[in-house]
C-alpha cells in the first residue's frame, strides 16, 4: 500500500463511506465507458454517437464529459458529419415540437 | 401520433399485430421529421432527388433498427437512436455519389458501413448468474470505496450518473468548472488504473447486466 491508500484506509476506517446502491456502481462503470482509452475508433464513436449528441443538444458541455469523442470528431471527417447531421436533426425536430 | 418511453417503443416493436405495425408507422413519421435536418446540407427538399432518398433510407432504417433493437442500451431517447442509424444510411449513401451535386465536398467512396457491435449478453439469468452479479458488484463498491475520495465520488456521481449540467455541478461541490472537469478526470483514472489492475472490464462488467 502507498501512502495515499494508506491515508484512504484510515479515513474510512474513522468516516465510513456512504454506501452506494447498485444503480450508482453501474453507473461509475457507465461513466468509466465515455473515457475508454487514449482514443476511440469510429465504431465506438459512433455506439455513443446519440449519447453525445443529446448531452450536447441539453446541456452544451458534451465535450468535458466524452472528451475522447471530442477528441476524435476534431480529427475525422466523416465522424464529423454524422454528429452535425445528428445534432441538427434534434435540435430541429426539437424545436419544431415547442412551436408546434 | 402516440407519443411513447423508451421501453413502450421497445415492447410495441417486438409485439405482434395492431400494436407492431403503428409502432412502425409511427417511427417511419418519426425518422421523416428528421431527415430534411440530416440532409439540407446536401439536398433541399424541393431537389427532385430528395423524396426517393428519404423514402430508402427510411426503408432501410426501420429494417436496421428492427434487426439491432437488442443493441440499444437505454442511454439515450429511443429517437435519437433511430435518427442515428437514419443519419449513418443516409450519409453513406450520400458518399456513394448518386446523390450529392457537383458543387459539394470532395466525395468519398465508402462500403455501407457494418452496424455497431452489439453487446453479448448471457441468456441464462438463473441463480448463478445472479450470485456473480452481486460478486461483482461488491467488488466494484470496495474498490471505490478504496480508489476516490467523497469528492471524485461527489464528482462522478453528479457527472456521471447523474447528468447534471457541469455548472450545477460545480456550484454544489463549491468549485469551479475547470478544477471540476480535472476531479472528474483524476476519479475516472483512478479507478480505471485500479479496476485494470484487478483484471475487472468496466464493458464486461456492464455486460452481465444486460436485460435479457
Amino acid at each position: 500500500m502507498n501512502l495515499r491508500e494508506i491515508i484512504q484506509s484510515i479515513r474510512n476506517k474513522i468516516n465510513p463511506p456512504e454506501r452506494l446502491s447498485n444503480e450508482t456502481v453501474l453507473g461509475f462503470l457507465k461513466a468509466l465507458e465515455d473515457e475508454g482509452g487514449d482514443e476511440i475508433t469510429c465504431d465506438e464513436l459512433f455506439k455513443k454517437l446519440d449519447v453525445y449528441v443529446e448531452r450536447q443538444a441539453d446541456q452544451r458541455d458534451a465535450a468535458l464529459i466524452m472528451p475522447l469523442i471530442r477528441e476524435h470528431l476534431d480529427t475525422c471527417a466523416e465522424c464529423c458529419e454524422e454528429y452535425e447531421a445528428l445534432l441538427h436533426v434534434i435540435e430541429g425536430t426539437a424545436k419544431n415540437q415547442t412551436t408546434g | 401520433m402516440t407519443t411513447r418511453t423508451n421501453a413502450a417503443w421497445i415492447s410495441d416493436l417486438r409485439a405482434n399485430g395492431e400494436t407492431r405495425s403503428k409502432a412502425l408507422e409511427d417511427l417511419r413519421v418519426v425518422i421523416q421529421r428528421g431527415l430534411p435536418y440530416a440532409l439540407s446540407r446536401w439536398l433541399s427538399p424541393d431537389q427532385p432527388q430528395f423524396t426517393a432518398l428519404v423514402e430508402e433510407v427510411t426503408q432501410e432504417t426501420l429494417l436496421r433498427v428492427i434487426d439491432q433493437l437488442g443493441t440499444f442500451e437505454g442511454r439515450s431517447q429511443f429517437t435519437t437512436w433511430v435518427h442515428k442509424i437514419a443519419v449513418r444510411i443516409a450519409l453513406t449513401e450520400l458518399r456513394r455519389k448518386r446523390w450529392r451535386d457537383s458543387s459539394l465536398d470532395e466525395l468519398t467512396e465508402n462500403e455501407d458501413a457494418p452496424p455497431p457491435p452489439g453487446l453479448l449478453a448471457d441468456s441464462q439469468a438463473g441463480p448463478e448468474t445472479s450470485a456473480e452479479r452481486a460478486d461483482m458488484l461488491s467488488r466494484v463498491r470496495r474498490i471505490i470505496e478504496e480508489e476516490l475520495t467523497d469528492r471524485q465520488r461527489q464528482a462522478l456521481i453528479l457527472l456521471g450518473v447523474q447528468d447534471i449540467p457541469i455548472e450545477d455541478a460545480a456550484k454544489k461541490l463549491k468549485t469551479n468548472r475547470n478544477a471540476l472537469y480535472k476531479l472528474l478526470h483524476d476519479a475516472r483514472l483512478r479507478l480505471r488504473t485500479r479496476l485494470a489492475r484487478e483484471d475487472i472490464a468496466p464493458n464486461e462488467v456492464l455486460a452481465l447486466f444486460e436485460p435479457k
